[in-house]
């Protein structure tokens, strides 16, 4: 059930009809919670429901395994039961086939051409979210950092709950399990900013929609397009991605709002980040903080003098978990290129006094780097195969042998320049003047109807959330 | 009541009025566009509440059923006329209607074979025909912007209620598209909204005519609409008139001064740049000449000929002529349309009349490259069509 249809609309009616007007304590909220969470995940495939149900439960009496453990060997055995439970389910569904097809062509380069036959299986969505909070909750308990609580619904229902169930973004179970379990009221302050973030969200989704168009243009294609067409694409698909996942986020956090739940930020501008560190700290910030705290601190970080090979396979296992192809693993890798070579250069005396420079013009400069080197990971992330990636850098940075541009191909440039500031320009406005906007009752609600019908007016509504695929 | 009810009461009809006054825009904005869906499909919609009074004519029935080229092509009143003339006692209509494609036409074939079981009546004969065009993979790309709206105006309830439990999902945008859009899809909008970064699908302004041809054809034009007007004058305009039977008038019931000037209409409109240039439309639109074929549209038009054959007692599928100074196949294109052909055939058990290239039509008949011009194409053909089937229309 995707969030900008009218299915998710009349579901969402109906969920606050019972959860405001019949369940009123809190235990049977709690209950329908999971009930409708579980209702929400089975409209897209109900029978993946006992797999997400299977996770929680084992990874709920594994951390009450963790928590009554009187050794640390004991602990350390129930937390690898965990990851092998959450990374063997994620492995066999996601990867599996990647596995098996990279090893046939790997023996296809010494002539063995023998078929390997591969499993086929349909990817659960949501499963790379919903396996990483799990997995957040077992280490988290193993780690002393939170104590394992009893209330399997509970769990299960912080596990599914709907608003942030297929893409995110990635809770923590200490920020998700305590409000289950106090299930809190909402203000009608808080209902107010949820609207306004559901509003955003949804203009930004059905941009994302409209910017597809230059996208298919630039990368699905028969052949190569026009210099400023291929720079479009590029440009749209920045967008494109940031519209429809930060869309979503901020959907998924207005929604929990209205019900008195709090999701954190998973965006925070950027597109306006100065370095590629700066940018990891804007995009993604569930999953970059959740790589950070449970794959990065546990190769050691920084402490073992391994700082850079550390960054460098967080981020190559990080464009995996976008998916089982070799272009997130290439987008990874760059990433990873791109944030140690920063790291490195900052080590080096002239570049640090550049870096940390108060002048408007160095930060400009700054920004135009990362915001080129951004756009060249996104064309691995969004090309077919790396052959064709490679194609396109070529192509962004050749001035000749290009066919000519269509006619439309300066204005549809400028409106894609203008919809990825624009997407921007919205979220800085609801970080910075939220309140005072959402205290002028006379501007707020028509604008936000006003805002609500032209989404509702273009667009294709059942177009897909990308990182349902992940 | 508890102030947390409250509260819920005033995010509950948040939800409800916010929701309403957004969707009441969307339809203030589609009305003051004039989008809605009678605009799109007005025709099929006419064609389809006329069913009940075409059902209780009396006459054995006659239906014609395909794209814009049976709509331009067939004269039903003239068919009736000359096979009645025969000795038949038949009446006919022409259910052309250009847009649909074989995946719309067979919802709106399954509507003409319910209304025509729930009455127990039959027709004498269906002629469906296979647009080769109409059933390309570009065709079915280019549909994609209007499938939800044309859904929405085509199926009915149960239909409707079907893909609901398929896929709610769907379901619920038909739905909603249906009942609170006026069948105005949001990407329908989209789509019309983005035309302008669309290439264009002909190179525009290309009459193809000097200035002097222009000035006679502008008023040949002028004095052809005058003369509507004052030989129809208690017209109602329609787009599928009953009295017409869904075909336009007819050359007999009018003055031979305004019939005349129809060839000399149509000769300055088939000038070479126009008509390549309706060519180049005819190729960006629907593949007209490499014709890809897409195995759903296949598929449909398959079962088109199905819905039609338990409610008539003779159905056949023709293809309507072609015009091959414009539009010519190679031979591994004929082959293909050959083979989609011979699986018609074989998959229905109904035969394939190919009257493409008949000598009774020829190049100068029509009015593009596709279409044939009113009395110059459409009633040699009619008349064709006549000796063609009229020994069937007849009792013995």
């Amino acid at each position: 059930m995707l969030f900008n249809t009218p299915l998710f609309f009349f579901f969402f009616v109906i969920f606050i009809f019972f959860y405001g007007f019949v369940f009123l304590r809190k235990i049977p909220r709690t209950y329908f919670i999971l009930v409708a969470s579980l209702v929400f995940y089975g409209a897209w495939n109900w029978k993946f429901i006992p797999l997400l149900m299977f996770s929680g439960v084992a990874d709920y009496f594994i951390a009450q395994a963790i928590g009554a453990a009187d050794n640390q060997k004991s602990k350390k055995a129930w937390v690898s039961l965990s990851l092998a439970i959450n990374l063997g389910i994620l492995g066999m569904f996601k990867y599996a086939d990647f596995v098996l097809l990279s090893v046939q062509d790997f023996l296809r380069l010494f002539g063995y051409d023998a078929p390997i036959a591969t499993l086929q299986w349909v990817l659960p969505v949501g499963i790379s979210f919903y396996t990483f909070q799990s997995l957040s909750y077992t280490i988290d308990v193993y780690r002393g950092e939170m104590e394992p609580r009893k209330g399997l619904v509970q769990f299960t229902a912080a596990l599914s709950f709907f608003p942030q169930l297929v893409a995110g973004p990635i809770l923590r179970t200490r920020q998700i399990l305590p409000q289950m379990h106090a299930i809190p009221t909402p203000t009608w302050e808080g209902i107010k900013h949820g609207f306004l973030l559901i509003t955003v969200g949804l203009m930004k989704k059905t941009t994302a929609d409209l910017l597809a168009v230059p996208v298919a243009t630039a990368f699905d294609g028969t052949g190569p397009v026009s210099l400023v067409e291929t720079w479009t694409g590029v440009l749209a698909f920045a967008g494109q991605i940031y519209g429809d996942f930060s869309g979503y986020s901020d959907m998924a956090i207005g929604l929990a709002i209205l019900i008195g739940f709090k999701i954190p930020l998973n965006f925070r501008l950027p597109y306006f980040a100065v370095s590629p560190v700066d940018f990891w700290r804007r995009w993604h910030i569930s999953l970059s903080t959740w790589l950070r705290d449970y794959l990065y601190f546990s190769l050691g970080g920084n402490r073992t003098g391994h700082r850079m090979r550390n960054i460098f396979i967080t981020m190559l296992l990080g464009g995996l978990w976008h998916g089982a192809a070799w272009t997130f693993i290439a987008w990874g890798f760059f990433h990873g290129v791109i944030i140690t070579a920063t790291h490195y250069f900052s080590g080096i005396k002239a570049f640090a006094s550049f870096n940390g420079s108060p002048s408007r013009g160095i930060t400009l400069l700054k920004w135009l780097i990362t915001f080129y080197l951004v756009m060249i990971g996104w064309v691995f992330f969004r090309a077919q195969d790396i052959g064709s990636a490679f194609s396109m850098l070529g192509d962004m940075h050749t001035i000749s042998g290009l066919p000519a541009p269509a006619s439309s191909a300066g204005l549809m440039f400028g409106l894609v320049v203008l919809a990825v500031a624009l997407m921007h320009l919205l979220d800085r406005f609801v970080l910075n003047k939220a309140d005072w906007f959402e205290s002028k009752k006379w501007l707020f609600w028509p604008l936000l109807a006003l805002a609500m019908g032209l989404c509702l007016l273009v667009g294709k509504p059942s177009q897909e959330f990308i990182y349902f695929q992940f | 009541m508890t102030t947390e009810r409250k509260l819920y009461l005033r995010l509950f009809l948040t939800i409800i009025i916010g929701m309403a006054t957004a969707m009441g825009l969307v339809r203030l904005v589609t009305y003051l566009n004039n989008a809605s869906g009678s605009n799109f499909l007005g025709r099929v919609i006419e064609a389809r509440e006329a069913l009940p009074e075409i059902i209780a004519e009396e006459k054995d029935l006659v239906m014609v059923f395909g794209s814009s080229i049976v709509r331009a092509g067939y004269s039903a009143r003239h068919f009736d006329r000359t096979v009645n003339a025969m000795g038949a006692d038949i009446k006919s209509f022409n259910f052309g209607f250009g847009g649909l494609n074989p995946y719309f036409q067979d919802y709106l074939s399954r509507r003409v074979r319910e209304s025509f079981e729930q009455e127990s009546r039959r027709m004498r004969l269906v002629l469906i025909e296979f647009n080769p065009f109409q059933t390309t993979k570009t065709r079915w790309r280019r549909a994609e912007q209007v499938t939800d709206s044309f859904i929405t105006m085509l199926t009915s309830d149960e239909e409707l209620l079907e893909i609901a439990f398929e896929d709610p999902e769907r379901g619920a945008l038909l739905y909603n598209i249906k009942y609170l859009r006026d069948n105005v899809s949001a990407q329908m909008i989209t789509t019309h909204l983005g035309g302008m970064f669309d290439e264009p699908n002909q190179e525009s302004d290309r009459p193809g005519m000097n200035e002097e041809q222009q000035t006679r054809f502008d008023e040949i034009a002028g004095i052809l609409n005058t003369a509507f007007e004052e030989e129809y004058p208690d017209y109602v305009p329609s787009q599928w008139s009953y009295e017409w039977q869904g075909a336009g008038t007819v050359p007999w019931e009018r003055p031979a001064e305004t019939v005349a000037m129809f060839p000399e209409y149509y000769s300055l409109l088939q000038n070479e740049e126009r008509m390549e240039n309706d060519l180049l439309f005819r190729i960006r639109t629907a593949d007209a000449v490499e014709l890809d074929f897409e195995e759903v549209l296949i598929q449909r038009f398959i079962a088109v000929v199905e819905n039609f054959k338990p409610i008539a007692d003779q159905v056949e599928v023709i293809l309507l002529p072609r015009n091959p100074e414009w539009i010519d196949y190679t031979p591994e294109v004929a082959a293909r349309l050959q083979t989609v052909i011979e699986r018609i055939e074989r998959e229905t058990g109904v035969p394939v009349r190919n009257h493409q290239l008949i000598d009774e039509v020829p190049p100068r008949a029509f009015r593009d490259t596709t279409h044939l011009g009113r009395y110059i194409g459409d009633i040699p053909y009619t008349e064709y069509l006549a000796e063609q089937y009229s020994s069937r229309l007849i009792d013995n």
